[in-house]
C-alpha cells in the first residue's frame, strides 16, 4: 500500500504539519458554524447578546426554593433554576450516599438474607434507565387520591398534589437559606474529620468538634425558621384540607420527590456497589493484623476496614457525584424547574438559543469542577503518603 | 478464667443446624438483621405474587370494572394495547416489518457476543450489515415495501434503532478520539482532550436538546436532515467520549514493553496499531466497554425528552389515553421487563467475561 | 487465667478447607517461655496452625488452650486470648492509613484502654527496642520492609502479650533486611519471650530454638531439639527438606 504521508521534509516538519492542517480544518468549522447562525439570527430578527437576561420573563416555574413571579428578570430565573438543582443534587446525593452504604454493607456481610435484599435491590435499580423509574414514581405520585379524600399519616396529608407535612409557616428563601446552613454544617464537619490538621487530635475530639459543627448547622436553620416565621400563625401549622384546597404546613410537590426518589433509589445502587469494591479492596491482611491485636469486630471495621475502604472509593464516589448531578436534568421529563429546564424554557421564550445554551454548559461546567475540586481536596487530604492504596478498577 | 471441664474436645460438629446459625444468626445482632431482612423479603414477595397473580385479572376481554373489582394487577390493559406500546405509530399493516427488524438488531448483538467473531473486519461487516438491513425494513421504499417515515418510526424498533446508530457511529468516533488524545502531538492531544472533557461534563439531555434545536441553527442547509439523525449523533457523540476514556484506559494497561517490541521488529505506526495495541486494549477494556453499552441502552431512553415516540414513550401514551388511565403500574411492569431482560443479560455476560479474563490472566 | 497452664497445648486438631485437609491432628505443646520454630514445606499446614492459635482460622475439630482458656468459639475467649498473643505476618501489615506511632498505640488504647500517653510511652518504648524510634511520625509506606516488619514486631509487643507468633516474617524481605529483624527476634527469645516462629532461617533456629519442629501435608513429622534435629533427623521426608533449605 503506497504511503499516504510521503511528505517531503523531517519528521519534526512533518509533525508540525499535520497540526497546523489539523487546528486549521477545527477553526474553519467553528468559523463556518458561526457565519451561518449569525446569518440564520439575523433572517429571524433576532439580536444576538446577552440584554435579554435583564428582560422580564412573563411566565411561570413550577418549583423554586427562591421567591419568583413572572416580573423576574431572566438572570433570577436562571439563577433559581441553578438553585433548585444545586439542592436536588444535595438531597439527592446525600441520600444516595446514605442508602448506597446500607445496601453496600448488606451485600458484603455474611448474612445471607442481607445479601439477597441488597442484590435482588442493586439488580433491580442498576438494571432500569433512570427515566423509565422517574416516570413509574411520578405516575404513582399523581396517581394518589385527590386532595377531598387526601390520605393522613402522622400528621402529615398525602394526595396527587403533593405531601403536606407539619410545620412552621415560613417563605421559600428562608428554607432554602435554612436547607444551605444545614449543609454548610455537614459540609465543615465532613472538612473536619478529613483534614489533615485535625488527624493528630485525639478520634473522639475530632468526632465532636465534626458533631459539634452539624448541630451548629441545624441550630442555624431553626433558628432561622423561628425568627423569620409568620408571627400571626402558631408555631407549627398542620395542613388541612379544605374541600379541594389545601392550607397550612409545608408542601412537597410530586415533581420534587419523584425526581429526588429517583436519584436516590437509582444512585443507591451504583453508590453500593461502588462500597462493596471499596470494602473488598481492602486487603484481609489488614483485618487479620487487627484481629490479632485483639480489636473487636467494630473497632475492625471503623478504625481499619472503612478508612482503608472510603479511600479506595472516593475517585468512584467523585463520579459518581457528577453523574448524580447531571441527573438532576430529568426534571424537565416530570416538569421539575431545574436549570435546565429553566434553560430550555427560556430558550422557548426568548429565542437566545446561543446564549442559552453556552449559559447551561457554563453552569454545569462550574458544578462539575468545583465537585471535582472538592473531592480532590478530600483524596488528598487522606491520601496515604508514600504509598498509592487504591483498588484495582 | 479457667475453663476446668475440657469441652469440645470432641470434634465439632458441621451439621446443616449448626451452619445456619453460623450464618443466620451468630450474635443477636446478625439474628436481629436476618429477621428484619427476612421480614421484608417475605413481604416484597408476597404483595408481588398477590398483586400480579393471585388478585390479577387476566383475561383479555376484562376491561376497567372487572380489574377493579378483583384489585390486582389488570393485565388485559397489555392485551389491548401491546401494539402500541411496541410500536407506537408504525403503520398497523406494516408492524411485521418493525418485529423484523427488531429479531436483526437482536441477532446482531447475539453474534457479536461470540468470541469467534470478535475480530475487526468481522465486527464491522455484521453491525455494518445488520444496520442496513434494519434501514431496509423499518424506512422501505425497495423491493416493494412501502416508505415509512422516520417520523411514523416508534415504540421497540426506534429504541433500538438510536442504540444500534450510537453504537455504530459512537465506536469508531471513540476510537478515533481515544487516539488523538494520545498523540504525542499537543496540537492534536490538547483540542482532543477538550473536547471529551466538555462533553463528559455536560448532561446528556443537554446534548440532546443542544443537536435538537442548536445544531439547525449553525449547520448549512444541506446538512441538517432528519431530527432523528441529529438526536442519533449527538447520543453518538456522547457515547464517543466516554468509550475514548474507556479505550484510552485500556491503551495505558498494555505493558510498555509491547509497543518497544514492536518498533524494534521494525513495524510501522499503522501495524503497530492495529495488529498489536488495539486488540490488547479492546481486550483490556471489553468489561468497561461492555458497560458502556448497557449504559448506552439505557440512555436511550431520555429520547422521548426531545419529543420521539420510543418504548418509554409509546407506553407513556398506553395507559394515558382511553380507559386505561389507572393501568399505569401494569404497563410500566411489562415495558420495564423488556428493559430489564436486555440490560440484565448483557451485563451478566460482562460479567461473565470478566471472570474468563481474569482466570486467563492468572494462568498465564 | 491459669498462671501454670503451659503456654499452648493443642490436642487432635483438624481443619479442612472445603474438602482438603490442611491439618489433620496436630498435637503439640508449648511451655512457658519455650522457643519453637517451626519448619516443613510450602502448603503443608504451618500457617494453617499458627493461626488457629489465635482463631485468625477456626478450626474443624480437636482441642486448643492458650494460658489455660479454651478456645471453644466463644467472642469471650477470644477477646482474651488475642490480647494475650502477639503476631507477626508475612506481609507485615501495618494499616497504611496511621503513622508508625498510631498503629502501635491503636491496640493498646482501643483493646487494653490504656490513656493516650501512656500507650505513647510503651510505644515509644518498643520502637526503641526495635531500633527505630526516629521513624515514630513516619507513615508505613515511608519505611523499607526491614523498617515495617521492626515496627510490626513493636506494633505486637505494644500489647505487652505473653506469647507472640511469627509466620514467616522474613519471607517478604530483601536478604540484606532480613538480619535487622532476626536480631530484633533474637534478643526477644533472650529475654524470655513464649515464642511460636514459622520460618525457613535455620541459623536463627539453631541459635533461639528449644525445639524444631517439622510439618508435612498437615502433620508434625518431626519435633527435637535444634542440635539433634539438624544433626540426626530421623525422619526421610525432614532429611530431604533440610537437604534443600540449606543446600546440600
Ligand atoms: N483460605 C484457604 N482456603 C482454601 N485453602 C487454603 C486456605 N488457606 C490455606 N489453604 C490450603 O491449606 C494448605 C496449607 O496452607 P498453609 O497453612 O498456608 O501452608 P504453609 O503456611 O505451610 O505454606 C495449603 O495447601 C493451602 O492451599
Ligand atoms: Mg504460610
Amino acid at each position: 500500500m503506497a504511503r499516504l504521508l510521503s511528505f517531503p521534509g523531517t519528521r519534526r516538519q512533518r509533525e508540525l504539519a499535520l497540526q497546523a492542517v489539523f487546528l486549521s480544518a477545527l477553526a474553519a468549522l467553528v468559523l463556518g458554524a458561526a457565519l451561518t447562525a449569525r446569518e440564520r439570527l439575523a433572517a429571524q430578527g433576532l439580536t444576538s447578546g446577552f440584554g435579554f437576561l435583564r428582560k422580564a420573563t412573563g411566565w411561570e416555574i413550577n418549583f423554586a426554593l427562591l421567591p419568583t413571579t413572572t416580573a423576574d428578570p431572566y438572570w433570577w430565573y436562571l439563577l433559581s433554576g441553578l438553585v433548585n438543582t444545586l439542592f436536588m443534587g444535595a438531597v439527592g446525593l446525600s441520600g444516595a450516599f446514605a442508602l448506597g452504604l446500607l445496601v453496600g454493607l448488606m451485600r458484603s456481610g455474611r448474612n445471607p438474607a442481607a445479601r439477597l435484599l441488597g442484590t435482588l435491590y442493586v439488580e433491580l435499580f442498576r438494571n432500569l434507565p433512570i427515566i423509565l423509574q422517574l416516570f413509574f414514581w411520578y405516575a404513582v405520585a399523581t396517581a394518589l387520591p385527590n386532595p377531598r379524600q387526601s390520605i393522613e399519616i402522622g400528621g402529615a396529608l398525602v394526595n396527587a398534589r403533593g405531601i403536606y407535612l407539619p410545620g412552621p409557616e415560613i417563605g421559600r428563601g428562608i428554607a432554602a437559606l435554612s436547607a444551605l446552613a444545614i449543609l454548610a454544617g455537614a459540609g465543615l464537619a465532613v472538612g473536619i474529620l478529613a483534614a489533615r490538621r485535625f488527624r493528630r487530635a485525639a478520634p473522639l475530639r475530632r468526632q465532636s468538634l465534626a458533631a459539634l459543627s452539624l448541630a451548629a448547622g441545624f441550630a442555624v436553620a431553626a433558628g432561622l425558621a423561628l425568627a423569620f416565621r409568620d408571627p400571626a400563625t402558631p408555631w407549627i401549622t398542620h395542613p388541612r384540607a379544605e374541600g379541594l384546597r389545601i392550607t397550612g404546613g409545608w408542601r412537597i410537590q410530586p415533581e420534587f420527590y419523584a425526581l429526588a426518589l429517583t436519584i436516590i433509589t437509582y444512585g443507591a445502587a451504583y453508590v453500593g456497589e461502588i462500597v462493596r469494591g471499596g470494602l473488598k479492596a481492602v486487603p484481609r491482611g489488614q483485618i487479620e493484623a487487627a484481629a490479632a491485636l485483639g480489636l473487636t469486630a467494630w473497632q475492625r471495621f471503623s478504625r481499619v476496614t472503612m478508612p482503608l475502604a472510603f479511600r479506595a472509593m472516593l475517585p468512584m464516589l467523585a463520579n459518581q457525584s457528577v453523574w448524580l448531578m447531571k441527573a438532576t436534568t430529568l426534571g424537565i421529563a416530570v416538569g421539575f424547574s431545574d436549570f435546565f429546564m429553566v434553560v430550555a424554557g427560556s430558550i422557548n421564550h426568548s429565542g437566545q438559543t446561543l446564549e442559552l445554551i453556552g449559559i447551561l454548559m457554563a453552569g454545569f461546567l462550574a458544578i462539575n469542577l468545583t465537585l471535582a475540586a472538592l473531592m480532590n481536596r478530600l483524596d488528598r487530604a487522606l491520601s496515604l503518603e508514600g504509598s498509592s492504596m487504591r483498588p484495582r478498577r | 478464667m479457667t475453663q476446668t471441664t475440657p469441652t469440645r474436645a470432641v470434634p465439632r460438629r458441621r451439621g446443616l443446624w449448626r451452619r445456619l446459625r453460623h450464618d443466620y444468626a451468630a450474635t443477636p445482632a446478625a439474628a436481629l438483621v436476618t429477621l428484619v431482612c427476612g421480614t421484608i423479603l417475605v413481604a416484597i414477595a408476597w404483595t408481588l405474587i398477590d398483586w400480579a397473580i393471585l388478585r390479577a385479572t387476566f383475561d383479555p376481554a376484562a376491561g376497567r370494572e372487572a380489574c377493579r373489582a378483583a384489585g390486582g394487577a389488570c393485565w388485559p390493559v397489555i392485551a389491548a394495547r401491546w401494539r402500541v406500546i411496541l410500536f407506537g405509530l408504525y403503520p398497523y399493516d406494516e408492524q411485521w416489518r418493525a418485529a423484523l427488524a427488531c429479531l436483526v438488531v437482536a441477532a446482531v448483538i447475539l453474534l457479536s457476543c461470540l468470541p469467534r467473531m470478535w475480530g475487526l473486519g468481522r465486527l464491522a461487516a455484521i453491525w455494518a450489515t445488520g444496520t442496513a438491513l434494519f434501514y431496509l425494513l423499518m424506512r422501505g421504499g425497495l423491493f416493494g415495501l412501502t416508505p415509512v417515515n422516520e417520523q411514523q418510526w416508534g415504540g421497540l424498533p426506534l429504541t433500538l434503532f438510536v442504540f444500534v446508530a450510537t453504537a455504530v457511529i459512537g465506536m469508531p468516533m471513540a476510537i478515533v478520539l481515544a487516539l488523538m488524545r494520545r498523540s504525542s502531538l499537543p496540537g492534536i492531544a490538547i483540542p482532543a482532550g477538550l473536547l471529551i472533557d466538555a462533553i463528559r461534563s455536560l448532561p446528556l439531555l443537554s446534548i440532546l436538546f443542544t443537536c435538537a434545536i442548536v445544531l439547525p441553527l449553525v449547520l448549512p442547509d444541506f446538512l441538517i436532515g432528519e431530527k432523528l439523525y441529529r438526536v442519533v449523533f449527538g447520543a453518538a457523540l456522547f457515547f464517543a467520549a466516554y468509550q475514548a476514556e474507556i479505550i484510552r484506559g485500556g491503551f495505558q494497561a498494555i505493558p510498555r514493553g509491547q509497543e518497544e517490541a514492536a518498533k524494534a521488529l521494525g513495524l510501522g505506526w499503522r501495524q503497530r496499531l492495529v495488529r498489536i495495541l488495539l486488540p490488547q486494549a479492546f481486550r483490556l477494556a471489553l468489561p468497561a466497554t461492555i458497560n458502556q453499552f448497557v449504559i448506552a441502552f439505557m440512555e436511550t431512553a431520555l429520547i422521548v425528552v426531545v419529543g420521539f415516540m420510543d418504548l418509554l414513550a409509546s407506553a407513556n401514551t398506553a395507559f394515558r389515553t382511553g380507559e386505561w388511565t389507572f393501568a399505569h403500574v401494569e404497563v410500566y411492569a411489562f415495558i420495564a421487563a423488556i428493559y430489564f431482560a436486555f440490560v440484565f443479560g448483557l451485563s451478566r455476560y460482562g460479567a461473565f467475561l470478566e471472570a474468563r479474563m481474569d482466570a486467563g490472566q492468572q494462568r498465564s | 487465667m491459669d498462671r501454670t497452664a503451659p503456654a499452648i497445648e493443642i490436642t487432635g486438631l483438624h481443619k479442612s478447607y472445603g474438602g482438603f485437609q490442611a491439618l489433620r491432628g496436630i498435637d503439640l505443646t508449648v511451655a512457658r517461655g519455650e522457643r519453637v520454630v517451626v519448619c516443613g514445606p510450602s502448603g503443608s499446614g504451618k500457617s494453617t496452625m499458627i493461626r488457629c492459635i489465635n482463631q485468625l482460622e477456626e478450626h474443624d475439630s480437636g482441642t486448643i488452650r492458650v494460658l489455660g482458656t479454651v478456645l471453644d468459639g466463644r467472642l469471650a475467649s477470644l477477646d482474651e486470648i488475642r490480647r494475650e498473643v502477639g503476631m507477626v505476618f508475612q506481609q507485615f501489615n501495618l494499616f497504611p492509613h496511621m503513622t508508625v506511632l498510631e498503629n502501635c498505640t491503636l491496640a493498646p488504647m482501643l483493646v487494653r484502654r490504656l490513656p493516650r500517653a501512656e500507650a505513647e510511652a510503651t510505644a515509644m518504648r518498643f520502637l526503641e527496642k526495635v531500633r527505630i524510634p526516629e521513624q515514630a511520625q513516619k507513615y508505613p509506606a515511608q519505611l523499607s520492609g526491614g523498617q515495617q516488619q521492626r515496627v510490626a514486631i513493636a506494633r505486637a509487643l505494644c500489647m505487652e502479650p505473653q506469647i507472640m507468633l511469627f509466620d514467616e516474617p522474613t519471607s517478604a524481605l530483601d536478604p540484606e533486611m532480613i538480619a535487622e529483624v532476626l536480631d530484633v527476634m533474637v534478643t526477644l527469645a533472650q529475654e524470655g519471650m513464649t515464642m511460636v516462629c514459622v520460618t525457613h532461617e535455620m541459623g536463627f533456629a539453631r541459635k533461639v530454638a528449644d525445639r524444631v519442629i517439622f510439618m508435612d501435608r498437615g502433620e508434625i513429622i518431626e519435633a527435637a531439639p535444634p542440635g539433634q534435629f539438624f544433626s540426626a533427623p530421623q525422619n526421610d521426608r525432614t532429611r530431604q527438606f533440610l537437604s534443600q533449605v540449606l543446600g546440600h
